[in-house]
């Protein structure tokens, strides 16, 4: 019986005006998708290696001593780029894609300093005066246009057929009312979804033939996910629609206020709760962090002064090593500590727009593709992760030679020996999917949540209406 | 009889459920976005008035003509609140040096945000009314004259002896009678909330400028009701209508204005534009460099450096150090010194440093002007010009041209900017008359302050005018023209539409 009602909404929707004009719009924006991509991707991921293979140059050449690998550090370390940037760009543009090691600070005496982990503060796009615009991905589709077409589609499914008297001649058949509601959320989805999959085959199959894009097994893994995310939000506007529609008796006001329930929380509710909840820790100003890194440094030097001058004969090896490793460590943490701070309000901002389904999505999309905030914390993980890993090379390495005096970061007293470029440690910037999943769970979980309130709510409404 | 009309549409419209959540839902999102919106302003304010007060103590310290560069800050522009527009978004501290002439690819950003945050614009208030208030106007027009066709009624009211014209009118004004509603409304609420907050003083320019705004929200909110009522007047069926009236909405508001920029590539034709000028750029200080070089080997005190083998006991000795930034075709060489106390056997020199400066300043000056030249007609080539290009490609959505008109009045445009950049260009002149008028160049100042600090109170303070509400109104009026002849072309559209149909 379900398979009948279905089919009959199935049919009503395939002949309809906004099925053909749902499969024009989304098929033109996921082809000019994959087209965007198949375009930038190439240039993206030759730059990437361009840069990666320049400073693995620069990190080899520093290989004649150990004493440099200890001093200059690793020197810049680069964000790989996701396979998978079509699905959702993020903050990807804005975000920084480099940390790196360097040394360039004054020093004591005649006393170079080593180098520290920096984080880049830039703001990239200072000189764009192009006009914003939002990236066409596929989180813009499915979080903006899919959604809208899923109300589209619905808004008049019950109220529609109560103004037209057919559900009560539906409801004069010995159906249940709950089948017949399975039965219209079971059409309307299979009819949101065939243009959707249409679109998304075409997309993908533009992007996979193409020889610049090599997708491997992991990624489409990955889309296999997102394509499930995508099910699970269309499913969620549908119950939306279904539930108002049953609410609300007539198509016209159950239209108003799907639209307004729309456009509060697909546009703006993200927006201007990740604004408010921005407010709740904000990282002291750049400004402010800068004057104090600078004191800290001014302390650093004083306190030395204090202790030894600026004689000319300097003082023991060890005094200094501990010197130059204690400043060292002492701007790091400080760097680590603002960028935790920084880290907290992203965190704040984004989990407070969790009301939003759309915000939700979004975040999924960001998690499964690799891109925007959790992969920048995962790049940033990776990264001290990799820190921690070279200065372990760096004292191992200065222990086995029996000649040195294990003062790591002075020259006098360091192995001097050059090392073989091919025993350093690079840095290798990976992603796991286990990991993406764990951060993701929650979010999921909400966006179920969402539905079975949404599909119960539409149940009850749906069983207490009066035909 | 158009009043009888207009009575009867105004109450069908006015006691419907639809307009209680159109007005609803406008004001909850206007009060909301406008006290966040009010916040941050407070807080851009807040580091204008930081940086104010750290340049007034770097002032303070500035002891000799080069110790210290010379900033200046935009102030952030209360108006961003309604269209934010390139406010926010553009370097807002500014470096005033004889040798460079400032332009908006030299701005830094004091302040700077958090870099992980970027992702959540925060909304304006005309990109609510551009979303919100545009769906509402389709979800009025839609049934206007499908819905009375359906259910007979425009028959009934043909009956009697009013012309097609005049039904059309009447429901053209009661509709926008109801639409103007919600957004005078929120309007009116956005600017209390705006005059109460305490940091932010609007002059009467101001509210001239947002009366402007106003002007192009209801000439907006009129093209997309004409836009639904021509969907009515065509199609016979209020479903048609409506599904047609969303995915209008749809392309034009959200697809088009998000798609059409990212999905045309920009042309790169600007890399060769921008490598001839590098060059030129770098042949004019190439050129400075050699007769700085030649100068330092024609005078007496033998050797080419610049310190002339000055030595000092305390602050900072003379440096020269070039800036070289490709990318925004940047270059400058930057030289000054900080000298509090002088080592005595040095004395006998300094004249021939005062010699050597008195010639660089103005060579500076010179090669700065000349690369100006250079360097602004290529900047236009490789940023404005695509910047201008894109507009004009977001003109084909009213969104587009309802933005860059409220743009325009709030002065948050290209054209606002650049105002800024042309103020402090200016300030760069009136210092550059300053050191000419002091003589600085040839002054002991000029690097040295153990004979006497540069008085810099006689230096002119920076100060940003906004450019006057008609600038404003002159910048807007093209798109505000625009929106009216889409208007009126509309109007007739559907007249014509409407008299040929069959009742």
């Amino acid at each position: 019986m379900i398979w009948h009602i279905t089919k009959r909404e199935l049919y009503d929707n395939l002949n309809s005006l906004r099925f053909a004009l749902a499969t024009v719009l989304l098929l033109a924006l996921m082809l000019t998708n994959a087209i965007i991509h198949l375009r930038e991707h190439p240039a993206r991921t030759q730059a990437y290696h361009d840069v990666t293979a320049e400073s693995v140059k620069k990190l080899e050449a520093r290989s004649n001593s150990l004493y440099r690998l200890a001093a200059e550090g690793p020197g810049d370390l680069h964000k790989t780029p996701s396979l998978l940037r079509f699905c959702a760009e993020g903050d990807e543009a804005f975000l920084p894609t480099h940390a790196g090691g360097s040394n360039f600070f004054p020093g004591i005496a005649n006393v170079r300093p080593i180098w520290r982990m920096i984080y880049p503060q830039e703001t990239p796009h200072l000189f764009n005066i192009r006009p914003d615009f939002t990236t066409l991905d596929w989180a813009f589709i499915v979080g903006y246009v899919l959604s809208f077409i899923g109300i589209l589609f619905t808004f008049d499914s019950i109220s529609g057929e109560l103004e037209r008297g057919t559900l009560r001649l539906t409801l004069a058949n010995p159906i249940p009312r709950h089948i017949v509601l399975v039965g219209k959320f079971l059409g309307a989805f299979i009819s949101v979804n065939i243009p959707f999959a249409v679109a998304v085959l075409m997309n993908l199959l533009l992007i996979s033939t193409s020889d610049a894009v090599q997708l491997n097994a992991e990624a489409w893994g990955r889309l296999g996910i997102l394509y499930g995310i995508v099910v699970l939000y269309a499913c969620l506007f549908i119950a939306l629609g279904l539930l108002i529609s049953a609410a609300v008796r007539e198509s016209g006001v159950s239209l108003v206020v799907l639209l307004l329930i729309w456009v509060s929380f697909v546009i703006f509710i993200p927006n201007t709760l990740a604004s408010i909840g921005s407010r709740t820790s904000v990282p002291i100003a750049y400004m402010e962090f800068w004057t104090q890194r600078m004191q800290l440094a001014d302390e650093a030097r004083e306190t030395y002064r204090d202790k030894y001058g600026d004689s000319q004969t300097p003082p023991p090896v060890h005094i200094l090593g501990e010197y130059v490793t204690t400043e060292a460590e002492e701007y790091e943490r400080f760097n680590e500590a603002y960028l935790k701070q920084q880290v907290e309000q992203g965190k704040r901002a984004r989990a407070i727009t969790r009301i939003s389904p759309t915000a939700i999505v979004q975040r999924l999309f960001e998690s499964f593709a690799g891109t925007g905030f959790e992969r920048h914390l995962q790049f940033i993980e990776n990264v001290q992760r990799y820190a921690r890993e070279y200065r372990e090379f760096v004292v191992d390495t200065d222990r086995a030679d029996p000649e040195s005096l294990h003062v790591i970061g002075i020259q006098e007293g360091m192995s001097q020996k050059p090392v073989s470029p091919e025993a350093i440690p690079k840095f290798k910037d990976t992603l796991s999917l286990s990991r993406d999943f764990n951060a993701a769970v929650m979010d999921l979980f909400l966006l179920v949540l969402f539905l079975v309130v949404l599909l119960a709510g539409a149940f009850l409404a749906f069983v207490r209406i009066e035909v | 009889m158009l009043k009888t009309l207009i009575r009867r549409e105004l109450l069908d419209n006015l006691m419907t459920f639809r307009f209680a959540a159109a007005v609803f839902i406008m004001l909850l999102l206007v009060v909301a976005n406008t006290a966040v919106l009010i916040k941050d302003h407070e807080r851009r304010l807040e580091s204008y008035n930081t940086a104010l007060k750290n340049y007034h103590e770097n002032t303070q310290e500035r002891k000799t003509y080069t110790s210290m560069p010379l900033d200046v800050a935009r102030p952030p522009n209360p108006l961003s609140i309604f269209n934010v527009g390139l406010d926010k978004r553009l370097g807002n501290e500014i470096w005033i040096y004889h040798g460079l002439v400032p332009t908006l690819w030299d701005a830094r950003m004091h302040g700077i945000t958090n870099p992980l945050l970027k992702l959540f614009a925060s909304i304006d208030i005309v990109f609510i009314f551009e979303v919100v208030l545009s769906l509402m106007a389709l979800v009025f027009a839609y049934d206007a004259l499908a819905g009375e066709r359906e259910r007979g009624t425009l028959r009934l009211v043909l009956t009697h002896p009013v012309s097609r014209g005049q039904i059309l009118l009447a429901k053209y004004i009661s509709a926008m009678t109801c639409l103007l509603v919600p957004l005078l409304m929120s309007l009116i609420l956005a600017v209390i909330l705006l005059t109460t907050s305490t940091s932010i003083s609007l002059s009467i320019g101001d509210f001239l400028r947002i009366a402007g705004i106003i002007l192009s929200s209801v000439a907006y909110l009129s093209v997309f009701y004409l836009i639904g009522m021509l969907i009515s007047a065509a199609t016979r069926r209020t479903g048609t209508a409506l599904m047609l009236a969303m995915f209008v909405w749809g392309f034009w508001v959200l697809v088009y204005p998000n798609v059409i920029l990212a999905a045309i590539a920009s042309p790169d034709a600007s890399q060769a534009r921008g490598e001839s000028a590098k060059n030129q750029i770098q042949q004019i200080w190439e050129e400075l460099d050699r007769e700085r070089k030649q100068f330092l080997t024609n005078d007496a005190v033998p050797g080419e450096d610049p310190r002339f083998g000055i030595r000092i006991e305390s602050g900072v000795n003379y440096y020269e150090y070039p800036i070289i930034d490709s990318s925004v075709l940047k270059r400058t060489l930057v030289s000054g010194a900080n000298i509090l106390k002088l080592h005595a056997e040095s004395e006998p020199m300094v004249p021939h440093a005062q010699d050597y400066y008195r010639f660089l300043g103005p060579q500076m000056i010179d090669a700065a002007e000349r690369t100006w030249l250079v360097r602004k007609p290529a900047l236009e080539t490789i940023f404005v010009q695509p910047a201008i290009r894109d507009r004009v490609l977001l003109r084909f959505s009213p969104v587009g041209i309802y933005d860059a008109a409220t743009q325009a009045w709030a002065g948050t445009d290209l054209s606002g900017l650049k105002d800024f950049f042309t103020a402090a260009r200016k300030h760069r002149r009136v210092m550059i008359d300053f050191y000419y008028d002091k003589k600085a160049f040839r002054s002991r100042q000029w690097f040295a302050a153990d004979k006497g600090a540069v008085a810099w109170e006689s230096l002119p303070q920076f100060s940003f005018q906004k450019s006057s509400v008609q600038t404003n109104a002159a910048r807007a009026l093209p798109d505000l023209l625009l929106l009216l002849m889409m208007n009126i072309l509309l109007f007739l559209f559907i007249f014509l539409v409407f008299i040929r149909s069959e009742v």
